[in-house]
């Protein structure tokens, strides 16, 4: 195949998966892609970029950077170029997550509830009772049908050869989905006809199966039962997907103040009276969600929705303690509990752990400090990570100080050589690093994934760290049918 | 409808026609400064919008120097920056209730009066230009309130803050004016006095057309308080605040509304069944204070029954 200027250029990193550029050439499942690209010049691929930054700002999918009390708007970085799954590769992540979301949601039933997993040996108890997010108050709660996480967004790798691994489950408030949707939709608008020429699966049923999800959990058995999605409000950096989410599914936003439980029952103040809630959306934190339970300084939650909850008079989504199963110090067990619930193998690997507060381990970590990825294990976003191989002897021996202090909350895991994808920077195609974080969504019919997810990238050239509070951007996710 | 919902989009529409009131007044006084046949004080505009402290006593009688302070100076809570961020601000918690049209209109103007080319015109060009280009922005808010939005029970509570704001400034203006003449009897007689009045409320040629025997204070007074026709008239704006609410009943918040129904009747009443001469009897500052108390309970009211903020 005709290979055109910004392939000339293209050099993959040597020892890393490239999406598109394997031994023999372009990947079969990016050739449309390229021959469409090659097509356009690079002027017109800029046009495309300044176009799509265009329809992110007069949309206002920003996030406000606030600094000497002025808000600054900006918009999430977002790479033309889109990363490509073929049918097989999916298919297989599909199952894998499926089978992993099984054993977890039977976990957090089991942990909250007789503990067989304990008992067993296979988890031990201190993990459970150290980890900040396991919430006594959860113990012997009935939630609809033992559904704990119904959103879950899982973050997977893959390895040089192309192996994908699980490096994170987000089971309590995943965020980024709005993305998914916005980018795909941007994508529409750039390249017309491409979509369906390559054949790229539908992502637009996220909203209707969640809303589905939704409405089967509603306490009261009536026709028109009242879902809202509760949000911290417009200071959060997500509050645009959660008006997007809420437009979409057609359900009430509201805010903690909007809320009020009376009788055990959580009501919203509306201007004729109150009405009844009966499925709260949250994307409020476990620790705010009530006063009187939790953080008792909280004014994003509401006073008594635990006890609602506890009565079964209000579903809560996701489930409130959730933090148990997705803690990283936990997250080693997961392929132990695949086999200990399910009987089964894992599909997806785990990426290899070293738990600190264990002497061995911490002690050949330090060894191999240089080599690792060093995590706090109840931080996300990528705050207090120390990658090893590029921190200074400095950085490293106050990091090593710290796990010293209280090493049960540290994990480190050698440095995994992300894949990478080209992306279309200063008129030419560079490979970046990238991650991939699918939605599924658990329901009583069982655990639909959307075909698609949110592609982050590490932009800055060298870069292992996709998160967008250090740098990151994301691509538009196609599966292929 | 949430009661925050409905409380963020009769904020926002105060905040707007609150807005707008401010550039008229500041225009107008601008323009008239530049008379320098009478004698010219910002001091009636820096009670109403602003209030006297520390800061506005430094502005003293500088032109320049107080439209910046009403428009872009940060620490004043009532300058139109701020006062349009706390607009756009009610309009962001509640996108899914307004159109996209009318929240991308509230942007720009917002982005207007954040602009550095703004206060640097205000320094040094015309202050005219650059009030006109924000009362445009205002109206362009007002045509697509008109256009796109629902006419839905959200609409009725933004006019509800429309009027409502309208009607206290109208008494807040009317009020300084009158009270001016008290210190400065000759005003009485001063036919660009009354003209600027006028010119500021958007009522010169009505009055024109309805009065052929000059400026007088009765008439001007009559305009202002009783014209039924004149949408900036105390009147006028109460018989809006009437209509809107009616659209509000509904079965399942009959004791709320009876509440408020009769206090909107009470005001419309009083007023309705007013003339020049009964208010000049009554002492028109005794008047204006009554019908101004009575405004702002409405506000309290609506605080308290329907934006659950009792």
């Amino acid at each position: 195949m005709q290979e055109s200027a910004y392939f000339k250029e293209y050099h993959p990193i040597s020892g890393v998966w490239d999406e598109m550029y394997g031994d023999a050439g372009i990947r079969a499942h990016y050739t449309k892609v390229i021959e469409y690209l090659s097509r356009e010049s690079s002027d017109d691929l800029t046009r495309k970029e300044e176009l799509a930054k265009r329809l992110f700002m007069s949309q206002g999918i920003t996030f406000t950077v606030y600094s000497s009390g002025e808000g600054i708007e900006k918009i999430f970085p977002f790479d033309i170029i889109p990363r490509i799954i073929t049918a097989d590769e999916w298919s297989f992540v599909e199952k894998g997550i499926k089978q992993r979301l099984r054993a977890l949601n039977l976990f957090l039933k089991d942990i909250y509830d007789n503990q067989f997993i304990v008992k067993d040996g296979i988890v031990p108890i201190d993990i459970i009772y150290s980890c900040p997010h396991f919430l006594r108050e959860m113990y012997k709660l009935q939630v609809p049908y033992n559904i704990y996480v119904h959103i879950a967004g899982i973050d997977l790798i893959r390895d040089h050869d192309g192996t994908f691994y699980v490096l994170e489950d987000n089971l309590r408030t995943p965020s980024g989905v709005s993305y998914m949707l916005e980018n795909r939709e941007i994508t529409k608008r750039l390249f017309p006809d491409l979509l369906p020429q390559c054949g790229v699966r539908s992502v637009m049923e996220y909203p209707s199966i969640l809303y589905k999800n939704l409405l089967s959990l509603s306490p009261r058995q009536i026709s028109n039962p009242n879902i809202v999605l509760l949000s911290p409000g417009i200071y959060n950096s997500a509050y645009f997907e959660h008006t997007t989410l809420a437009r979409l599914m057609g359900v009430e936003l509201v805010e903690g103040r909007d809320l009020v439980v009376k009788d055990q029952k959580v009501y919203m103040k509306t201007t004729v009276g109150l009405q009844q809630v009966d499925v709260i959306y949250r994307r409020v934190d476990d620790e705010y969600l009530d006063p009187l339970v939790f953080n008792p300084s909280s004014i994003l939650g509401v006073a008594g929705i635990m006890g609602a909850y506890r009565k079964g008079n209000v579903a809560i989504v996701n489930a409130i303690g959730n933090g148990v199963a997705d803690d990283k110090a936990i997250y080693i067990y997961v392929p132990e509990m695949i086999k200990y619930y399910l009987g089964e193998e894992p599909l997806l690997k785990n990426v290899p752990t070293y738990q600190l507060g264990n002497e061995d381990e911490r002690q050949y970590v330090f060894a191999n400090i240089n080599k690792m990825v060093v995590k706090k294990t109840n931080e996300s976003g990528g705050y207090g990570m120390l990658m090893g191989h590029a921190a200074s002897e400095e950085e490293t021996e106050k990091y090593k100080k710290e796990i010293l202090k209280a090493p049960r909350n540290f994990i480190a895991q050698p440095t995994i050589s992300l894949s990478a994808a080209p992306c279309y920077i200063q008129g030419a195609l560079h490979p970046r690093r990238i991650d991939l974080r699918p939605y599924a969504l658990c329901g009583p019919d069982g655990i639909e994934i959307v075909p698609g997810g949110l592609t982050r990238v590490a932009l800055k050239e060298g870069s292992l760290v996709v998160n967008s509070s250090q740098g990151g951007g994301s691509k538009d996710t196609w599966v292929l049918a | 409808m949430l009661s925050r919902v409905a409380s963020s989009l009769y904020w926002l529409s105060r905040y707007v026609e609150r807005s707008d009131g401010i550039l008229r007044m500041l225009k107008i006084n601008y323009a008239s400064s530049q008379d320098t046949v009478q004698e010219f004080t910002w001091e009636p505009i820096i009670r109403i919008f602003a209030g006297h402290d520390e800061e506005t006593a430094k502005l003293g009688n500088d032109s320049r120097a107080v439209i910046r302070y009403m428009v872009t100076g940060k620490s004043n809570p009532n300058s139109i920056l701020n006062i349009i961020t706390f607009a756009r601000e009610n309009a962001r918690g509640v996108q899914e209730h307004i159109t996209k049209d009318l929240w991308q209109c509230l942007n720009e103007y917002y982005h207007t009066v954040k602009d550095n080319r703004l206060e640097n015109a205000l320094k040094k060009d015309d202050p005219i230009g650059v009030l006109d280009v924000l009362i445009k922005q205002v109206m362009l808010y007002y045509g697509t309130v008109e256009i796109t939005m629902e006419r839905g029970e959200g609409r009725s509570f933004m006019n509800i803050g429309t009027y409502l704001e309208r009607g206290i400034q109208s008494v807040d203006i009317l009020d300084a004016k009158f009270v001016s003449i008290d210190d400065n009897p000759d005003l009485l007689r001063d036919t660009t006095y009354w003209k600027h009045l006028l010119l500021s409320l958007g009522g010169y040629e009505i009055y024109l057309k309805t009065y052929r025997t000059g400026f007088e204070a009765e008439n001007v007074l009559e305009q202002v308080v009783l014209n039924n026709d004149f949408p900036r008239s105390v009147i006028y704006s109460v018989n809006h605040i009437q209509r809107y609410f009616e659209r509000l009943k509904s079965d399942s918040n009959l004791d709320s509304s009876r509440e408020l129904s009769f206090l909107i009747g009470r005001l419309q009443s009083h007023i309705r069944y007013s003339s020049v001469k009964t208010i000049e009897d009554e002492g028109l500052h005794t008047f204006l204070t009554q019908i101004r108390t009575q405004l702002f309970g409405i506000g309290d009211a609506l605080n308290i029954h329907y934006f659950a903020n009792s």
